[in-house]
């Protein structure tokens, strides 16, 4: 069982290769100023939509790079434990 | 395959909700079954790990980049349903704390990188189960399987357009978006494939979790 945990760290460890092996957006996932360029417009949706959250792009303002990954990864790792582990709460009480 | 809010239609976001929301309904009855003192850190675990590897963006031939997933390994082990549902969480808080695809897309992604991608592996496992390589295959083919459908979703928001013609949202259509995203991960499944297949033959034996489903 503690496999898993060494291998789930070690990944998170390595976040930052992530950010290094490349710049390049994942097709479909562009910056809205790359429509401007290909279609000479902004599509109405994509434009208008306004998505905020706390770290976007896994990115804190404030921090650099890596340390946004890190926190990133931590945040994650730790919702993902806490909502399981409540949801096991739940169901057994419910 | 994230979809940022603004890439589509209400109608594909209404369609998408209504399709994904029984399964998640069904999906999450055999999560109740299935965590248990045993699971519960097993599951955390893999599901936390594939947060993790969405993380390693990769550069693809053409200038783009595209990550892993994880869903295969998670159905192979705990079985599609509970896979499916797992990965919805990872996309929940994908979009909630770091803006990556759209709360309206959640649906569309699930429907894709969780149930496609989770019932795919798994019974291409299945079938293949005598096979060393199982894993390997059902990593590779279920991500493809996963492109193809986000492509498919987003090549069809280009026939929603204005009064002028112009698209509304994603604009490129359906020849587009599925050989763009398909041809992304038939790279992105040789990753997806041995990260299956390594994962899978290192913790196996160790995690039993078949013996601990109910």
């Amino acid at each position: 069982m503690k496999k898993i945990y060494y291998i789930l760290i070690a990944f998170a460890i390595a976040t930052p290769i992530g950010l290094y092996l490349t710049n390049a957006p994942a097709w479909g996932e562009w910056e809205s100023s790359y429509y401007k360029e290909a279609l000479g417009f902004i599509p109405k949706g994509i434009k208008s939509s306004s998505q905020s959250a706390i770290a976007p792009d896994y990115s804190f303002s404030g921090l650099g790079d890596v340390s946004s990954y890190y926190l990133s990864a931590t945040i994650g790792i730790a919702l993902i434990f806490g909502i399981f582990y409540l949801l096991k709460k739940i169901i057994k009480h419910g | 395959m994230h979809i940022a809010d603004g890439y589509l239609s209400p109608t594909t976001i209404v369609t998408t909700y209504a399709i994904a929301i029984p399964l998640w309904v069904y999906g999450f009855k055999k999560l109740k079954a299935t965590l248990n003192e045993e699971t519960l850190p097993k599951l955390s675990a893999l599901s936390a790990l594939s947060f993790i590897i969405m993380m390693f963006n990769i550069p693809i031939p053409g200038g783009s980049s595209a990550h892993a997933v994880g869903t295969a390994l998670l159905a192979i082990l705990f079985g599609p349903w509970v896979a499916s549902i797992a990965i919805s969480l990872v996309l929940l808080i994908q979009a909630v704390v770091f803006a990556d695809g759209g709360i309206t897309s959640i649906a569309t992604e699930a429907l894709a990188m969780g149930f496609v991608e989770a019932f795919v592996a798994y019974y291409t496992f299945n079938a293949l189960k005598k096979f060393k390589f199982a894993p390997f295959v059902a990593g590779y083919v279920s991500i493809v399987a996963a492109a193809f459908i986000t492509g498919l979703i987003l090549g069809i928001q280009a026939n929603f357009v204005d009064a002028s013609g112009k698209p509304l949202y994603f604009p490129f259509n359906l020849s587009v978006s599925i050989p763009a995203m398909v041809f992304g991960h038939l790279f992105i499944g040789i990753v997806e494939g041995v990260f299956t297949q390594v994962l899978y033959t290192f913790l196996n034996k160790e995690l039993k979790i078949k013996e601990q489903i109910a």
